[in-house]
């Protein structure tokens, strides 16, 4: 299994200068990037794939083109704004010269001359939250157990942990569960494809049986399964006694995309309700649903509505000044 | 430099509160969440009022309050709550971090404008 001390990010490095791409590939190398190569043709190919990127660093004569890079970059910011764009200039590391569409792309701008300023902004925008060796190291550790335990007869490799901006989905199975403590909330996701999955439980590597992986229910529940031991051995390894003080139960949630499907882990009615906006001048119509899902806790005895007063009411959009 | 600040995680509320403001003559900065909003206040200390969400990510809007106070050491700017939040608990400890005051979404424009204007001092 690889370790990895330093978190490492990938950037697209979308630049034509044989000189200069030396010199980038030492700055990725020093700086914990690790640059891809894409030929121009398959830039905005590759940007709608899952390639877990960090950023971009962009020339702005990208593809031989005087200004063409500063046009790649309004492209494909339309595409993945969530992804930093560094752009590097032939004379000025400056965006003053830019129209304020093209600016709005671009986070930041360097020269070659100046290619060691382009290490606060990697900073700001890839590297911003720094994440201590310990918890990444036992993460990689919990989970290759986890996932040892689930699969019979398997070698786990892991990668080396990498930093993303980009917010795709992988796959087509992915389950959610919230992280709390008192010094960490968020949520952490398992992604797989659906049919490299089905091949191990036909394969009869799973605690389910061949058979049973014909209901995609229960390839749904394997990664389900595989969510709570990790969630479950993250919150006793990393979450102490906040977690035993406020114990609350968690499951995790499981959307399958390709069969629009989404799990809370329990059998239970969701309650539901239908909208439906009608434009009348012009005939559209936006229907929505919502649902409610009760499935951590449901004790309706104990229901109780919060009846305020009129008087001390303050009704929404006023101002109430203290 | 803007006289307004609007701290919200939704770009929708950004867009209707700013351009609201914007529209009546008021100049306004955004802010994404709590950390983005304490460092614009860092870097622009003529903002006069900030209106803020409480349910943010990275830092939720009673604790950019609080810091407000407590690391900006700023007790001019007034701040005014815009949120879905409407419990008497929340509201004591946004009057303890020096909110002035708060408005439980939605957002209406008319009813708070003289208000807003006055805390700028236009």
């Amino acid at each position: 299994m690889a370790q990895q001390d330093d978190l490492v990010s990938k950037v697209l490095v979308l630049d034509s200068d044989p000189k200069c791409l030396e010199r980038i590939r030492a700055f990725c190398d020093a700086n914990q990037l690790v640059g891809l190569k894409v030929q121009p043709d398959n830039v905005m190919a590759v940007l709608r794939s899952n390639v877990d990127l960090g950023g971009i660093l962009l020339s702005e004569n990208f593809d031989g083109r005087p200004h063409g890079g500063v046009q790649m970059a309004t492209l494909m910011h339309a595409i993945r704004a969530e992804l930093p764009i560094f752009l590097r200039r032939e004379v000025r590391a400056s965006l003053d010269d830019l129209a304020p569409s093209e600016r709005k792309a671009i986070c930041a701008a360097y020269t070659m001359d100046t290619m060691d300023t382009l290490r606060q902004p990697i900073a700001d925008y890839i590297f911003s939250l720094s994440y201590p060796n310990a918890l990444v190291r036992g993460i990689s550790d919990i989970t290759c157990a986890a996932l040892s335990s689930q699969f019979k007869d398997l070698q786990v490799q892991i990668a080396p942990p990498y930093i993303v901006r980009d917010r795709l989905i992988y796959g087509e199975i992915f389950t959610l569960i919230p992280i709390e403590s008192t010094w960490c909330r968020g949520y952490m996701m398992l992604q797989t494809e659906e049919i490299e999955l089905l091949e191990l439980v036909k394969a009869d590597r799973t605690h389910i049986s061949p058979d049973q992986g014909l209901d995609f229910r229960n390839l749904n529940g394997v990664l389900g399964e595989i969510t709570n031991l990790v969630w479950g051995a993250f919150k006793n390894r990393y979450m102490g006694d906040s977690a035993r003080i406020s114990h609350m139960s968690q499951v995790p949630i499981v959307i399958n995309h390709l069969h629009r499907y989404i799990s809370f882990g329990s059998d239970n009615p969701q309650l539901c309700f239908r909208y439906t906006l009608n434009d009348s001048a012009q005939g559209d119509k936006l229907v929505m649903y919502q649902k409610f899902v009760f499935n951590l806790n449901w004790t309706p005895e104990d229901f109780s509505e919060d009846l305020t007063s009129v008087e001390d009411l303050v009704e929404s959009g006023e101002l109430d000044l203290f | 430099m803007a006289q307004i600040l609007v701290v919200d995680d939704s770009s929708t509320v950004r867009n209707e509160v700013g351009e609201f403001l914007k529209s009546n003559g008021l100049d306004v900065a955004y802010a994404v969440d709590g950390r983005d909003g304490l460092a614009k206040l860092k870097a622009d200390p003529a903002v006069k009022l900030v209106v803020c969400d409480v349910n943010m990510p990275n830092m939720d809007g009673l604790t950019m309050a609080e810091k407000v106070r407590s690391e900006l050491n700023n007790s001019a700017v007034n701040i005014i709550m815009l949120t879905t939040e409407n419990s008497p608990a929340m509201k004591e400890r946004g009057k303890a971090a020096g909110v002035k005051g708060w408005i439980v979404k939605p957002f209406k424009g008319e009813a708070v404008l003289a208000s807003f204007k006055k805390m700028v001092g236009v």
